[in-house]
């Protein structure tokens, strides 16, 4: 109703101090659960991103290759040593995640790079690959085919441009960003389809044919780690299982860092659901105390003839204007907030290589609103109980300013 | 019109039972004009309190134009007391933040049953009626105490009740207004045939009723 609801507005003009303080504190409260809502969402879309790019937990590769330790494990070193195929899918290993096949050859004179120049070509499956799309900094836009190659960060050459490798033409599907991991920087990337249709030309050039180019056999696995498994279960289960491999395990602390991370967010998440409770035991304390100053006014509404709906939408309604537009603000705030954040820590993580992904806008759209109705809905329930109870009182004792 | 039979009301107090109104019968045909007169604290206002469906009473019944208040139902009790019964509080009682049409078409716009137009029309003919034309627009705390007191009156009135009752309306007032606002309520109880029923502690304005009930300690005295 018209009256009631203007009733309610001028309430709230009435007492200009209390509307903004509650108001305020609304703001800061939906503002802070939006942007931490928000941020944390797009922290962990980032840290899916991110830990992909850490690439595997361990590798697995022939027992007499040589491995060089990097801190990241991207990709298996080229060896001439080669494991089957199926070796780590004939037995189940519960420790074990996913699992990344790839086959590597160091060639020469295969017409990349300098004429004499060591290229090494890895085959992977882009199905199971975990380790090298992750890092595609510009790609295609479509899936990777056969005659399709991805670049390392230290090879230069436009998307979509030609390249022959010993004669043969190749697409340049994407490019890789900066890792630091020299075979990664330097590597010619492809399917294993790819990598095996060169075989035949690798042999013209006189060379030997290399062992990881022979059908079922992979030159090494990079290997994730189940949830909650620990590297040392995962040796033990993959040295049991395949005969005549080793395991190299990557920057441990790294797997520990995921998991630690996304317990943190839980916990941060706890932390906000407790902030909006409190902020809900507020309104409804405050609203208990407007209920009591305005009792003389809900006496009067009840002794011409409002019903109890009446007196408790009125009521109601004044709150969920208040929190509604403290909602509202506190949105406004985080949008502020957030771009701050964009313009300083984000602007550095990416000026280090760390990617950042903002939620996409439907997404953050839905957070807004998300927090706006729950800032009404807080105000509500806020009023509604201190309102139904005086709702219930005698007139009499209301408009004296009992009950 | 009323009917009151054996209404009591008691409290419970840290000290005790306080009873405010012990057993009072108590019958006001239609159309006349009563006052319940007695001393502060005699329990006079508690009676009408309990007449007109604003606080329930501990035992009794009470009747008004053939409804049984306090056996209805809480929103028909609203209704009751929306249509029925009309008050003038000892206090200033309008909305502070409502203009003063508003605060005079405020019940029958609760009431719901003439359209907001009509209703607007009436308060503003009522207002007209108790000399406040000039003043619709206006908010209680630009009126004096008086002017804010026949704005009471006449949304007291905005629903053509059957029962008005007033509650010492002139107890804070100078002598010229009490005289005017007690003009008021009598034109109103002779010509519209209104129930009135006054509590006052004054026993000159009670004089101007057809119907004196003296109430001492919560019961008719005479």
């Amino acid at each position: 109703m018209r009256l009631l609801a203007s009733l309610a507005l001028q309430n709230l003009g009435r007492r200009r101090a209390r509307s903004f303080l509650l108001i305020a504190a609304v703001a800061i409260g939906s503002g802070v659960v939006f942007t931490g809502a928000t941020l944390m969402r797009s922290i962990d879309d980032s840290m899916a991103v991110g830990f992909t790019r850490l690439g595997a937990d361990m590798m697995v590769a022939p027992e007499g290759a040589l491995t060089n330790i990097t801190a990241a494990l991207l990709t298996v070193e080229p060896t001439d040593l080669v494991l089957d195929a199926d070796a780590l899918s004939k037995v189940p290993l519960a420790s074990v995640g996913r699992v990344a096949p790839q086959k590597v050859v160091r060639v020469e004179h295969s017409g990349i790079g300098g004429h004499h120049e060591l290229v090494d070509l890895f085959g992977i499956d882009p199905a199971r690959d975990f380790t090298i799309q992750p890092w595609l900094r510009e790609k295609l836009n479509r899936e990777l085919r056969a005659g399709d190659v991805i670049l390392g960060a230290g090879r230069d050459a436009p998307l979509g441009s030609q390249l022959l490798i010993f004669g043969k033409p190749h697409l340049v599907y994407g490019k890789l960003g900066r890792t630091g991991v020299g075979t990664h920087e330097r590597g010619v990337f492809m399917s294993f389809a790819t990598l095996a249709a060169l075989a035949g030309s690798m042999s013209q050039m006189g060379g030997p044919r290399p062992a990881a180019l022979t059908p079922g056999k992979v030159t090494g696995f990079l290997v994730e780690l189940a949830p909650g498994a620990t590297p040392q279960q995962a040796r033990f289960a993959i040295l049991s299982a395949v005969k005549g491999a080793k395991v190299v395990t990557g920057d441990s602390s790294l797997s520990g860092i995921r998991q630690g991370l996304s317990a943190l967010l839980q916990g941060i998440l706890a932390l906000m659901v407790l902030m909006f409770a409190s902020m809900a035991v507020m309104v409804s304390v405050l609203f208990s105390a407007i209920v009591t100053e305005r009792r003389g006014e809900l006496g009067l509404l009840k002794a011409i003839g409002a019903r109890r709906a009446q007196m408790v939408g009125t009521m109601v309604v004044e709150a969920m204007i208040a929190t509604g537009v403290g909602g509202v603000l506190g949105v406004t705030l985080g949008v502020l907030v957030m771009r701050l954040y964009e313009r300083s820590l984000v602007y550095y993580l990416e000026n280090i290589g760390v990617p950042f992904v903002w939620l996409d806008l439907p997404r953050m759209a839905a957070f807004a609103a998300a927090s706006i109705v729950l800032a009404s809905m807080i105000g509500a329930l806020g009023a509604l109980y201190p309102a139904w109870r005086a709702s219930g009182r005698d007139a009499y004792d209301l408009v004296r300013g009992e009950g | 019109m009323l009917k009151c039979r054996q209404v009591s009301k008691s409290y419970r107090t840290e000290r005790g039972l306080v009873t405010a109104v012990a057993g009072v019968d108590l019958d006001v045909p239609a159309g006349r004009f009563a006052a319940i007169i007695g001393r502060s604290g005699s329990g006079k206002s508690t009676l009408m309190a309990m007449a007109g469906g604003l606080s329930r009473p501990s035992a009794g019944m009470v009747e008004v134009d053939g409804t049984d208040v306090w056996r209805l139902s809480d929103n028909a009790l609203a209704a009751f007391r929306n249509e029925k019964v009309g008050y003038v509080f000892q206090f200033a009682s309008l909305l502070p933040t409502l203009r003063l049409i508003d605060n005079v078409a405020l019940p029958a716009m609760l009431g719901r049953r003439h359209g907001a137009s009509g209703t607007y029309a009436r308060a503003a003919a009522l207002l007209e009626r108790m000399g406040l034309g000039g003043y619709l627009d206006a908010y209680p705390a630009e009126i004096s105490a008086g002017e804010q007191r026949r704005a009471a009156i006449a949304r007291a009135l905005i629903n053509d009740p059957a029962l008005l009752l007033a509650d010492e309306p002139t107890s804070d007032l100078d002598e010229q207004t009490e005289i005017e606002i007690m003009d008021v309520l009598r034109t109103v109880n002779r010509e519209v045939g209104t129930t009135l029923v006054l509590v006052t502690h004054n026993l000159a304005l009670a004089e101007q009723a057809q119907q004196i009930v003296h109430i001492a300690n919560g019961a008719i005295v005479a």
